[in-house]
């Protein structure tokens, strides 16, 4: 298998005082964009880590198409952008990247050209290219990271945290890399607290908590009941006039589910924007009189809410 | 060896504005005896060890303090490449300001008409050479183990236990502390003497084994501590 397999991997820090992760099992499959969340402490980068062979389990595999992490061969297909980004802040931005392009081992001939290109890819104008690294804003230095984190078109990518401190252009530029990215079949293990991304740009997504993986949740193909619309209709209507049967038969035909009747609101899962509207219509169809549609927390929002409030050692 | 790691490192130490300071210092103090008297020649020039000393402080720490070594390990580089590439870059880079200076020395001598003593700068190259890989090897072992420039405190530390030792065994009259202190010493600056050689003397096989192991001792030990370390800042500094 070309995907990435971690079997019952287990960290601890402090002697066996602190579990950074307990047991932890997954298979991220090949092309697969997988999301890692969980709150501060989860122990989410202590997983990246060991997917990059830069920490040791205490027990436990991680294998990489078959072969450990820290193998030269899946080092020379991989790329990595981490969340504390220190970069040789004496090079300019096209010498760090001809710099990792040479230490990826791409062939010397057209380095120049695709570091430009690499550097355009990001949005970082050429001018940038020649400026040293220290003059460089906090969300140039991040597009200059996943710049060098995509050189040579990877076929595993390691992100964390890309998009911290990225003006909103350069979040929608890192969505559209992903795509990018997906389209030409790189794995994807993306580590980030930025929720509504993770919703958009993943396929999958574990969520973590105190080392163990609590939830795993499928987001893309087959995903169903992604989003929570709150319906609210004057007073005495909803829950009263309109009885709780009528809502799930409106709901039912628009494939929406009744989640809870609250009047005069009422809260509906519905898979996606095309399943709102459907329920708006379906709803109106039925007599059922809108005041107010609004849409709740995301999916993995919820999912962090279910599971009480983020905390834990950090 | 990774040249590409090589030719970056080499960058790095020369573009950094107080390394090239106080490069500038240790390299250009010993000019002055030569301008006032050239016939001195190059043994006025001094040994370069604190040449090496400024390009090699912080030659790993810094890469483990400042967080670019998760990068650079993220790529098809092994730890022992990294350790070697780094040796080897801080090596030439004293060796290149070495011959700089000699070029300078030479050209004095040239100006002021005195003949330059080839055969003596043979010997001063060859002994600096040694010392730079000497050098550059026992701060690689020292900045694997401490981050930033706390390499060039351990050394200081180091040197200061060793001083002590040596005096307290002196003062007690034992022998063994004086030479076990000694060899510590000796240690933190591995160098050999290559005029027996070139004057066809006896060759001091304990010199050349004792630099030998002293050097090939810090390099393993610096790539045996560069494999255990884990790199990340989910691990309490490990």
């Amino acid at each position: 298998m070309d995907g990435i397999r971690i079997e019952s991997l287990t960290k601890t820090y402090r002697a066996g005082q602190v579990r950074a992760l307990d047991g932890v099992s997954l298979e991220i499959a090949p092309g697969e964009v997988f999301g890692i969340i969980g709150p501060n402490g989860a122990g989410k980068t202590t997983l990246l880590g060991c997917l990059l062979g830069f920490l040791r389990p205490d027990s436990g595999r991680v294998s990489i198409a078959g072969r450990e992490p820290d193998d030269l061969v899946i080092r020379a297909v991989s790329g990595y952008l981490p969340e504390r980004l220190t970069l040789d802040r004496w090079m300019t931005g096209l010498d760090f990247l001809a710099y990792h392009h040479a230490l990826a081992r791409l062939p010397a001939a057209g380095r120049a050209a695709e570091v430009e290109a690499a550097l355009a890819r990001v949005g970082l104008d050429p001018e940038a290219g020649h400026r040293s690294i220290r003059r460089y804003s906090r969300g140039m230095l991040q597009r200059l990271g996943l710049a060098q984190a995509l050189l040579g078109r990877p076929r595993y990518v390691f992100l964390d945290e890309p998009a911290s401190g990225v003006d909103p252009a350069g979040v929608v530029l890192f969505r559209r890399l992903l795509d990018e990215v997906r389209a030409g079949g790189t794995t994807v293990v993306l580590n980030s607290h930025q929720l509504d991304q993770v919703e958009r740009v993943c396929d999958r997504v574990a969520f973590v908590k105190q080392g163990r993986i609590e939830a795993l949740e499928t987001l893309h193909a087959g995903a169903a009941m992604a989003r929570v619309l709150r319906v609210r209709g004057p007073a005495g209507t909803i829950g009263e006039a309109v009885p709780r049967a009528a809502l799930e038969q409106a709901a039912q035909r628009a494939g929406a589910e009744l989640r809870e009747v609250s009047p005069p609101l009422a809260r509906f899962a519905v898979p996606d924007d095309a399943g709102a509207v459907r329920l708006v219509q379906a709803l109106v169809a039925a007599g059922v009189p809108v005041a107010e549609v609004t849409p709740e927390e995301g999916r993995l929002e919820r999912l962090f809410l279910e599971d009480g409030p983020p905390g834990g050692p950090a | 060896m990774n040249l590409t790691l090589v030719l970056a490192t080499l960058r790095q130490r020369f573009t950094s504005p107080i390394r090239l300071v106080i490069m500038l210092l240790f390299g250009w103090m010993p000019m002055v005896p030569i301008l006032m008297a050239p016939r001195t020649g190059f043994a006025a020039l001094g040994d370069c060890y604190f040449l090496a000393l400024a390009l090699a402080a912080g030659m790993i720490g810094q890469d483990l303090s400042s967080g670019t070594l998760q990068l650079l390990l993220a790529r098809p580089v092994t730890r022992a490449q990294y350790v070697f590439s780094r040796w080897g870059a801080v090596a030439t880079g004293t060796f290149l300001l070495v011959v700089l200076q000699m070029s300078c020395a030479a050209f004095i001598m040239l100006v002021r008409g005195v003949p330059v003593p080839w055969d003596q700068a043979a010997l001063h190259l060859g002994n600096s050479a040694l010392l730079a890989l000497g050098t550059a090897a026992v701060m690689a072992l020292l900045s694997s183990l401490a981050a930033g420039l706390g390499d060039l405190g351990l050394l200081f530390t180091v040197f200061l236990s060793a001083q002590v030792l040596e005096k307290v065994g002196m003062f007690k009259s034992w022998e063994w502390l004086v030479r076990g202190a000694g060899e510590l010493l000796r240690g933190l600056k591995p160098e050999l003497d290559l005029a027996p050689f070139l004057h066809g003397g006896p060759i001091a096989w304990f010199a050349v084994v004792a630099y030998l192991s002293t050097v090939t001792l810090c390099l393993g030990l610096a790539v045996v501590v560069m494999n255990r370390r884990e790199l990340s800042y989910a691990s309490s500094g490990n």
